[in-house]
This record gives structure tokens, C-alpha cells and sequence, in this order.
């Protein structure tokens, strides 16, 4: 009985080890050691920051004390919460706003409106860059044809005033996941029971209540859902804003976003310095606040929720 | 009434500002810088294919090989982690050992670390490893997906444990019980394949360090045609930008309503 018991223990240990085994081992090979490799080197100590007479020469922590210094740092952290906050605030909104909407049409037709609206968040970052800067930039472009002259303004040179670059950058993001939000929004209206719909029908409900007692429930842990993907993308965004500004900052740094610093730093060409050990200083802080961030909220959400059944 | 009409018309009015400036991009590629700078205007003169030919002429790029490599790539990394993580999933769904809540944090903190800031440390450590240029490297690096072990472990949440309790009767190991449940969430997998397949052919940074300059993927490719000190001509990068949307509407187009059932599914448990 006792060998048995082993034998079916070894069994459901190896059956485990095949299962899981392959995730682990990618999961520790391209995960889990560079980034123990990065944090060992957020430590090191590089000849940049030798240069530095103001800072503690041996500190351990003298490049997490740089970046606090560093003012180019502060303002790529600046513009990554403006692009994050506002990216997530207008797609979540507009998702809603779209998926409601479709959500009145048949099958048929949302599943063609859909399709449309998801072309952009298919598209390459850079295929949406290129077409932003040749078809909604410059004096002729779009934007300022159809939106800006017709309301009686001067045409904004989008790319090169330094007042308008962050926009053009959260307008790209907004205009590339707003179809994918509005899907995954649209299937959870779908599943939402139509006995609450029958029932709010029989009542004479208006649109408004249907959309807040109904709608907005039924799918109000996706747009958190949402929100948290929107938050941690934004973080990482580098694609479209690397191909509209060409890996700089644009103009006065206005659109210069976190991960295109931290690229500058660690790489020479352009603005580089060649210094890893900040760099990896910078990634480390930065990606562990949003982490912690997006777990402090997903915690809150859940406690909320657990409240409320 | 009215308030429908003001919806509809919004909806118009943001379908169209999704799907124009495609349309535009598609008929551009076939347009002169002249004529490109001036956007409001959306047809072309002639229907000239130019731009493609320099494209598929190797002058700029190897556009051929740009786009096999882009395929192989994404392919290859979405079909290995569609298994690798659906395997996971399969265990954390139906599967009883300790650790369950340490594997399923493992798969969050990997979805809530920020990719991009992960790409610097990522990319020392294939330096050290002697894997830079290899574009195996790249393809196994994005494999350990924790979209795809939280997508799965619901997915399978859904599949009756009575199948998995007549399977124990039956003696079947947990390997084995995984492979006969997989034809039953095909669309599922089919859905996670898809969206990894889109994520891994429109990641920038990675192959950007990763990779040489004579082997590009489709997003360098794109930064590369539309870097105005090469003095390409805009229809050139505009073609490029229209062959690498067109395979992921295909696909898209393609398996719209599997998609689309498998997340309503998701969404529901």
C-alpha cells in the first residue's frame, strides 16, 4: 500500500514537473535572473557617477541617490503619469461610451463596428506614428483642416510646439486601445443576464438608469481590468513615442517618457551616456512602484468587492 | 430619440476616425510625397505601385526577409507560450499540490512589472549568455507569459471536474489529462495564441537590442523607413505600414468569432 502510494506521489511529482517545469525554468532563465542581475548592478558603481563630487563616492546606493537628481528623470516620470492618467481616464471612458453604444445594435452590425474599431490597436506602433505625423500633423494635416481652422484658431504645429507634444502622444495611445477596451467591454455587456434588461424594460427604466444600474455594474471589473493593462502599458510605453520624436524628447523634452530616458542613459547615440547602473537604477524604481501600485489597487478592489456580497 | 441620434452619430464619427486614416494609408502608398503632404486629399493620382516595388527591391531593406522573420518570431512565440502557459493554467485550474497561490502571484507580478523596464536587465543578461543576435534568444525570451497561465487557469476553472475526476478513475496522469482536455478549449487557445502573437509582432524595444542591424523585425523596419535621414520616399514606409497591418486583420478577420466567444467566456468566470 505504502509503495503504491509512493509510486502514484512520483507519478503526480513528475506529472507536475512537466506541467509546470518549462514556466518556471523560462519564467527563472528570462525573468527572475536579470532581474536579481539588475538590482546587484543598480549598485555598481560607474565613472559617470564618479564625476560627481556632490554625491557619497562609495555609497551603495549612490545611483538611486542620482536619480533623484537627476531633473531629466523627474520630468520623463512627470510626463509618464500625465500620459498614463489621461490615457486610462479618456479610453476607459470612450470604451464605455462605445461598447454601450454597439451594445443597442445587432449582432451583426457590432461585430463589423468592432472589427473597424480595432484596426488601430492592430496596427504597429510605428505604422500609427508615421500615419500621425503625415496625416493628422502639420499645418495641412487633419487635425488642423477638419478641427482647428474650421474652429477659427491658428493651425498648431503639433510635433514642434512644446505644449502639444504630450497630447499628440496620449491622443496615439487613445486612438490604439480604445477598440481593444471597447471589445473586451462589449463582451462583458454580453454576459450580463437579459433577465436584468427584461426586468428594467417592464419597469419603463430610462437609458440612463439602464446604463448606471445595469451596464456600469455588470462590467465595472473589466474596466478596472482595463485600467490596470492601460496603467502598466503606459509605464512601458516606448514604441509610438520613439518613432513619432525619433528616441528624443521632442522639443524642451515635452514628450520625453520614462523608458526613452532610461533608453538615452543606457545606450550611446543621441543623448546616451552609456551608464547601466543608473539606468538599472531608474528601471528598478520605477517598475517596482507600479507594481506595487497596480497591487495596492487590485488588493482594494477586491476587499471592496468582497464587502459588497 | 434625440439622445440615440447624437450616439449614433458619435459612433459614426469615432468609426471613422479608426478606420480613415488606413484607408488613407493604403491609397498613400501609392501616392508622391507631393501628394502625401497634403492629406486632406484622399486619392491618388494613379494607382502607380512604386512604393512597393522599392520596397520588395532590397534597395532599403530586405522587406522579404523583414517579414519572415517578423512571422517566425511572433508564430513561434505565440504557438510555444499558447502550450506552455495552458499546461500552467491546467495544473493551477485542476491540479492538487502546494504553491498554487506563489505560482499564480509569480504569473501577476510578471503581467504588473512593467515589460519595457524589464527589456535593459533582459538584455545584460543575454549579453552575458552570448545570445545577442540570436533570434532564438528573442523567440524563447517572451515565451513565460502571465497573461497566459491567469488567461488558462480560468479557462480550465471552467471545464466540469467530473471530467477530471473520471479521468483519476480512469488512472490518467495529470499530462496525460491535460492533452485530451486541450481539444476542448480550442477556441480558448486558438483566442491566446492570437493575442500573443499581436504582442510579440509589435514589440519594439527588445529586438531593437537584441538584434543586429541586418536583421530586422517589422516594428525596426518601420522606424528605419521612416527615418527622414535616409530620404526614403513616404510611400515606401506608408506600403511597409499597410503589409504589416493587413496579416493581423487577416488573422483577426479570420478567427473574429472565436475570439470574441472565448472572451466573453473569460469574462464570465
Amino acid at each position: 500500500m505504502s509503495q503504491s502510494q509512493t509510486a502514484s506521489g512520483k507519478d503526480k511529482l513528475s506529472s507536475l514537473f512537466f506541467l509546470i517545469g518549462p514556466f518556471i525554468l523560462l519564467w527563472s532563465f528570462f525573468w527572475m535572473v536579470p532581474l536579481v542581475g539588475s538590482f546587484e548592478q543598480s549598485f555598481e558603481v560607474s565613472p559617470q557617477s564618479i564625476e560627481q563630487p556632490d554625491l557619497k563616492e562609495h555609497s551603495a546606493w549612490i545611483n538611486y541617490e542620482r536619480t533623484f537628481k537627476d531633473t531629466k528623470f523627474i520630468k520623463s516620470l512627470e510626463n509618464t503619469l500625465i500620459f498614463v492618467g489621461s490615457t486610462v481616464a479618456i479610453t476607459l471612458l470612450l470604451g464605455f461610451f462605445l461598447a454601450s453604444a454597439l451594445f443597442g445594435l445587432t449582432k451583426l452590425i457590432s461585430g463589423i463596428c468592432l472589427f473597424v474599431l480595432l484596426i488601430p490597436s492592430l496596427a504597429l506602433p510605428g505604422t500609427l506614428a508615421s500615419l500621425f505625423y503625415l496625416f493628422f500633423h502639420g499645418k495641412a494635416g487633419a487635425l488642423n483642416q477638419f478641427l482647428i481652422i474650421p474652429l477659427g484658431f491658428e493651425p498648431i504645429n503639433w510635433m514642434m510646439d512644446p505644449g502639444w507634444i504630450l497630447p499628440c502622444l496620449i491622443l496615439q495611445a487613445v486612438w490604439r486601445w480604445t477598440g481593444l477596451i471597447t471589445l473586451l467591454l462589449y463582451c462583458g455587456m454580453r454576459a450580463i443576464p437579459s433577465w436584468q434588461f427584461e426586468l428594467a424594460r417592464l419597469e419603463g427604466a430610462s437609458g440612463w438608469s439602464r446604463l448606471s444600474t445595469i451596464l456600469y455594474p455588470g462590467v465595472k471589473h473589466l474596466l478596472f481590468f482595463g485600467g490596470i493593462f492601460l496603467f502598466v502599458d503606459g509605464v512601458a510605453a516606448f514604441s509610438g513615442a520613439y518613432n513619432l520624436l525619433g528616441g528624443s524628447g521632442g522639443v524642451l523634452d515635452a514628450g520625453l517618457l520614462f523608458v526613452t530616458y532610461a533608453y538615452q542613459v543606457a545606450f550611446p547615440g543621441g543623448a546616451g551616456r552609456f551608464d547601466l547602473p543608473l539606468a538599472s537604477a531608474m528601471c528598478i524604481l520605477v517598475a517596482v512602484s507600479t507594481v506595487l501600485i497596480s497591487w495596492f489597487c487590485i488588493h482594494f478592489h477586491k476587499q471592496k468587492h468582497s464587502q459588497e456580497w | 430619440m434625440v439622445i440615440r441620434l447624437i450616439e449614433r452619430f458619435c459612433l459614426g464619427f469615432l468609426l471613422l476616425l479608426a478606420a480613415y486614416p488606413f484607408l488613407w494609408m493604403v491609397l498613400s502608398s501609392f501616392k508622391t510625397n507631393r501628394e502625401i503632404y497634403n492629406p486632406a486629399k484622399l486619392l491618388p493620382q494613379s494607382l502607380d505601385p512604386f512604393a512597393y516595388r522599392l520596397l520588395f527591391s532590397g534597395e532599403f531593406i530586405d522587406f522579404y526577409e523583414v517579414l519572415l522573420r517578423s512571422i517566425l518570431l511572433a508564430g513561434g512565440q505565440a504557438i510555444l507560450a499558447s502550450f506552455i502557459t495552458a499546461a500552467v493554467g491546467f495544473a493551477l485550474a485542476k491540479g492538487r499540490f502546494r504553491g498554487k497561490m506563489i505560482l499564480t502571484g509569480l504569473s501577476l507580478l510578471v503581467i504588473l512589472y512593467p515589460k519595457q523596464a524589464m527589456n535593459l536587465s533582459l538584455f545584460e543578461w543575454m549579453v552575458s549568455m552570448e545570445m545577442i543576435g540570436s533570434s532564438y534568444g528573442l523567440l524563447i525570451s517572451g515565451v513565460a507569459s502571465g497573461l497566459g497561465v491567469l488567461f488558462f487557469t480560468q479557462v480550465f476553472r471552467k471545464i466540469p471536474d467530473e471530467l477530471m475526476d473520471l479521468a483519476r478513475v480512469e488512472g490518467q496522469s495529470l499530462v496525460r489529462s491535460f492533452i485530451c482536455f486541450l481539444p476542448l478549449i480550442k477556441p480558448a487557445l486558438v483566442t491566446y495564441c492570437i493575442l500573443h502573437f499581436f504582442l510579440c509582432w509589435q514589440d519594439h524595444l527588445l529586438p531593437l537590442l537584441v538584434l543586429g542591424s541586418d536583421q530586422l523585425t517589422l516594428p525596426l523596419a518601420l522606424a528605419k523607413l521612416g527615418d527622414s535621414s535616409y530620404r526614403i520616399p513616404e510611400a515606401v514606409g506608408l506600403a511597409a505600414g499597410s503589409l504589416a497591418t493587413i496579416p493581423l486583420l487577416v488573422l483577426f478577420g479570420l478567427f473574429f468569432r472565436h475570439i470574441r466567444t472565448a472572451l466573453s467566456d473569460w469574462v464570465v468566470s
